[in-house]
């Protein structure tokens, strides 16, 4: 038995400094949790078309923009809440804590306006806020991702939009997943105080981009072998429920109001 | 029966508030170990029927109006714990959203509605469907808790009113907050809702009892079948029905505004004054006051207020319910 292996060792390793690497680690995997959850949404609470909600959220978002009416934002901020009374608890709890945030955010931003007199943006930019950011989380909440890139096939948008748009969030997942990895194995790997920690950062980076390439090219030539031409197609029926008849009536009473409102 | 700022002076409202504060306490304790997350939000449908049937006005004798409150029903589906805390909400949002009751006069209110009312309809209730054992009798108790509730409420609004002029005079022997004696604002408060408020109060918890005995018994039974949607549909009823309220049109007995008190009639002659803790007191911008929102007809602006105030309610016990959930699987998990 060689002397070395019986010597007792007492190596301890430096302290070293983590939180950037854990602070990473975190958000990728706040984004991947997100995505991953999409899987298992439920569709049957407001279980409308997915074309008719995004084109409705869209034309909210403008008759909101453009109204002038104070009454007209409340309204819609009325509208929603009730709307978000058929979510569950924590998709409100969520949905609703965003809304908070950025509209108390757009309250700081517009305060010093009101010590100037001008109490208007400050009424009506803060709520119309609240409303833009509720309903397009709504949207995004009650919603399939690959529900909501069909519904944009709808409304005519360009093949080439659509392809990059549903191969981004597929890849969000797949290059969150890979450095994902690599960064818990830099984690391992520093052991005691490790300097080069930060440089190795760059290497992650690159290595995603050969990474993100390599299989960007990969999985279109796997398309192309199984006849892709580029083009879409929704293979669909067109079902009509008594929810999309409920929605478009909602949605003709609220433009309705908003000519009723914006006429004076 | 929401009493607003100024009219109670401030250390009655800091009085009763205080009585409030071990209620609260307790009444949260025992929401926490007794109502499962699943139940949580009933508790926000529950405050929603209260704050939507407190629209309801109608008119009563004297020129003036009043409502039901709808606190008894709450106890007797949810408990009177959870009565109080649905009710505390629902009053603060009135407070808060609506300018309905005031800010300073919140405990004095929530002491009225959230913690007497229910509370005395519950024992009463349970006094008779204990002793008289069948539906008639189960029925009994209902109406008669209903009716004392809501009258024995009233009854400590109008003692809280009428000791202000005896306790709070400036120099002049002027009264400072609510100007009526307990001579007056006992009868004015009390005789009107023995005689109509009362009854609209009946009325309202015996049919809401029996419609959820109907379609949803699981909420007083238990192991019963449980159905949410048909009391949301009724929530929606409601909200289609609660112009109604509009059409009684006085302002409720302590109600009024203080530009409206100097020219108050009481036995014959108008008060003919501001009393001075009224002119320069507290006050407070609500976001919706009055249940009207500017630009819209009054019609619609009731109806919004009422869609907004039951969807904040609903959404704040959903929420509640929610975190409720997540705390007991990280004790198990």
């Amino acid at each position: 038995m060689p002397e070395w292996l019986l010597k007792d060792e007492n190596y301890v390793p430096q302290g070293d400094k983590d939180t950037f690497i854990n602070k990473s680690i975190l958000s990728l995997l706040g984004v991947l949790s997100r995505i991953r959850a999409q899987g298992g949404y439920k569709t049957d609470r407001l279980a409308v078309n997915p074309t008719l909600k995004v084109g409705f959220t869209v034309l909210l978002v403008v008759l909101l923009s453009i109204s002038r009416s104070f009454a007209f934002v409340i309204f819609i901020n009325v509208y929603l809440l009730a709307a978000l009374c058929l979510l569950k608890g924590e998709e409100i709890l969520k949905i609703l804590k965003t809304s908070f945030a950025v509209a108390a955010f757009t309250f700081i931003i517009l305060l010093p306006s009101v010590f100037w007199g001008n109490y208007y943006s400050i009424c009506m930019i803060t709520p119309k806020v609240f409303a833009t950011v509720t309903a397009v989380n709504m949207l995004s909440h009650s919603t399939k991702w690959n529900a909501i890139t069909g519904a944009v096939k709808s409304f005519f948008v360009p093949d080439i939009f659509i392809l990059v748009l549903d191969i981004t969030i597929k890849y969000i997942f797949l290059l969150g997943e890979f450095s994902l990895n690599m960064l818990y194995s830099l984690k391992l790997r520093s052991v005691g105080k490790n300097g080069d920690k930060y440089t190795s950062l760059s290497g992650v980076a690159g290595t995603m981009f050969i990474k993100s390439k390599e299989m960007a090219e990969d999985m279109y030539s796997a398309m192309e072998c199984r006849g892709f031409t580029g083009e879409y197609r929704r293979y669909q029926k067109i079902k009509f429920t008594f929810a999309d008849f409920l929605y478009i009536m909602i949605h003709m009473a609220i433009i309705f109001v908003f000519i009723y409102l914006e006429r004076a | 029966m929401h009493i607003p700022d100024n009219y109670l002076s401030p250390s009655t409202c800091a009085v009763v508030g205080a009585a409030m504060v071990p209620v609260w306490a307790v009444a949260v304790n025992k929401v926490k170990k007794e109502i499962t997350k699943a139940k949580m939000p009933l508790l926000g449908v529950g405050a929603a029927f209260s704050f939507l049937i407190m629209m309801f006005n109608v008119p009563l004798p004297g020129g003036t109006t009043g409502h039901a409150v709808g606190g008894t029903l709450l106890a007797i589906l949810l408990g009177p714990w959870s009565a109080c805390i649905s009710l505390t909400i629902a009053l603060l949002l009135q407070a808060l959203l609506f300018g309905d009751g005031g800010i300073l006069a919140f405990g004095a209110n929530a002491f009225n509605m959230a913690f007497v009312l229910p509370f005395v309809g519950y024992f009463i209730y349970k006094f008779i469907k204990d002793r008289v054992k069948s539906e008639k009798g189960e029925y009994l108790g209902i109406a008669l808790g209903s009716y004392f509730g809501i009258n024995a409420a009233a009854l400590l609004a109008a003692i809280e009113f009428g000791i202000q002029p005896l306790l709070f005079k400036n120099a002049a022997g002027q009264p400072l907050y609510c100007p009526y004696p307990l001579s007056v604002s006992i009868p004015a408060m009390v005789i009107p809702h023995l005689l109509v408020a009362g009854f609209v109060e009946v009325l309202f918890t015996v049919a809401i009892v029996a419609f959820i005995k109907r379609v949803s018994p699981g909420i007083l039974y238990e192991g019963a079948k449980q159905k949410t949607r048909p009391l949301y549909g009724l929530i929606a009823a409601l909200i289609c029905l609660s112009p109604l309220g509009l059409l009684a049109t006085g302002t409720a007995w302590g109600e009024w505004g203080s530009d409206e008190i100097a020219q108050v009639v009481s036995g014959g002659k108008a008060l003919g004054f501001t009393p001075q803790g009224m002119k320069n007191g507290f006050s407070f911008e609500s976001l919706i006051p009055d249940y009207a929102v500017k630009g819209l007809p009054d019609v619609a602006g009731y109806i919004l207020s009422a869609v907004a105030g039951a969807a904040v309610l609903i959404l704040l016990f959903k929420i509640i319910g929610s975190v409720k959930k997540n705390k007991t699987e990280n004790i198990s998990g």
